[in-house]
């Protein structure tokens, strides 16, 4: 698992806001930034639905400032539009952060099965760049990814296995 | 009663330097663009999402009051947001429904509006101002001022009456009213 506070500190400097629904593969990482809440300068923002996150890190993107936003690959079934209509659209940056379910990991959990078949070959339809991250290999390919977000001002994705933000 | 884009050129007469508007999409964001200073924030799509683009402004700008114009559909899509922007309160967000009980922009098909009771709705929310009424001409001013003015987060629901005018499409490109906005608000004061 990939430090928590390292991985923290590592995005307040790139980020002001953060923004999401949970997945229990961001456990560790979610229950730090709640415990030290008041320490980082990452403002969280909790959200109803993906769609939501994506419109609010919208909001702040439309500033000149920067949001990170979180979900679980269902969600991904929850944000084309979000997507299409406004962050591509209107070239709005954010570094999107989605659990990769629906691997060996999740076999007993048909729920996660389809989306984990579809959810790169999805990411491809809709034009988003992604990466995958990796406890070894984090930061490179954090900045890889906030490199293309601010190249092309528009959203890009990160994939997270499990065991990366989670025990 | 009237129609929505009456209320929205009313609403020029209440804004100053510091507002931006955030409006739904279809007739609504044509109003705003065509009816107010510009530039603001014209959504062409994201239905249900103008509330939510409107809390991430608020958060972010907090020296700036931000008001989103929503209709009752793009209201109801995302009617989550309304929960999450009465859980945040930002007191520099402002939220107009304008109601026809209408999809007006795709003709006018129904939506389910008609069964909320937006007071107490809203009252369950906790929202510290909150107004409900059929708009009308001889109240609109004070209707608008109050709900702008007010010093905390606040919601006016006016129910209206469908109509509009012929007016031009938004002839911006969105990347253009991204680029608009974030000049108008990185600006140095
Ligand atoms: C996700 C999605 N579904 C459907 C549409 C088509 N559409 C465009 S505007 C609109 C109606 C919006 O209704 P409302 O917010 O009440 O505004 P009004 O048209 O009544 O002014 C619809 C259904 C869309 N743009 N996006």
């Amino acid at each position: 698992m990939i430090d928590p506070s390292e991985f923290i500190t590592f995005l307040e400097k790139k980020f002001q806001y953060i923004c999401g629904v949970p997945c229990s593969y961001f456990k560790e990482f979610l229950a730090h930034l709640a415990s030290h809440g008041t320490e980082t300068q990452l403002k969280h923002v909790y959200a109803t639905r993906e769609d939501e996150a994506i419109g609010i890190a919208s909001g702040v993107a439309f500033s000149g400032k920067k949001a990170l936003v979180y979900m679980q690959n269902s969600g991904i079934g929850n944000i084309g539009d979000a997507l299409t209509s406004l962050a591509q659209l209107y070239k709005l940056p954010m570094l999107i952060l989605i659990s990769y379910r629906g691997l060996e990991p999740d076999n007993d959990f048909p729920e996660h099965s389809i989306m984990g078949e579809v959810n790169e070959p999805v990411l491809k339809a809709f034009k988003v760049p992604y990466w995958n991250l990796s406890e070894d290999r984090w930061t490179i390919e954090m900045k890889a990814a906030i490199q293309k977000m601010t190249e092309t001002s528009s959203p890009v994705v990160l994939l997270v296995k499990k065991g990366v933000l989670c025990q | 009663m009237m129609k929505g884009y009456e209320i929205i050129s009313a609403l020029s007469n209440h804004l100053s330097e510091n507002d931006i508007i955030v409006s739904s999409n279809g007739n609504i964001s044509r109003e705003a663009y065509n009816l107010l200073p510009k530039p603001q924030v014209y959504l062409r799509g994201s239905m249900g999402l103008p509330i939510p683009v409107g809390l991430g402004l608020a958060l972010a700008n907090p020296n700036k009051r931000i008001t989103v114009i929503t209709g009752d559909g793009n209201f109801l899509m995302g009617l989550g947001s309304a929960t999450t922007a009465a859980f945040y309160k930002p007191k520099n967000l402002k939220i107009l429904i304008l109601d026809n009980l209408k999809y007006y922009t795709t003709g006018g098909q129904k939506t389910v509006s008609s069964v909320i009771d937006y007071v107490k709705f809203l009252e369950s929310l906790c929202i510290e101002y909150k107004c409900s009424k059929r708009a009308s001409q001889d109240e609109i001013e004070q209707d608008l001022s109050e709900f702008i003015n007010s010093e905390v987060f606040s919601v006016l629901h006016l129910t209206i009456k469908e109509g509009k005018k012929d007016l031009m499409n938004i002839p911006d490109q969105p990347e253009e009213i991204t680029e608009k906005m974030i000049l108008r608000l990185t600006k140095l004061a």
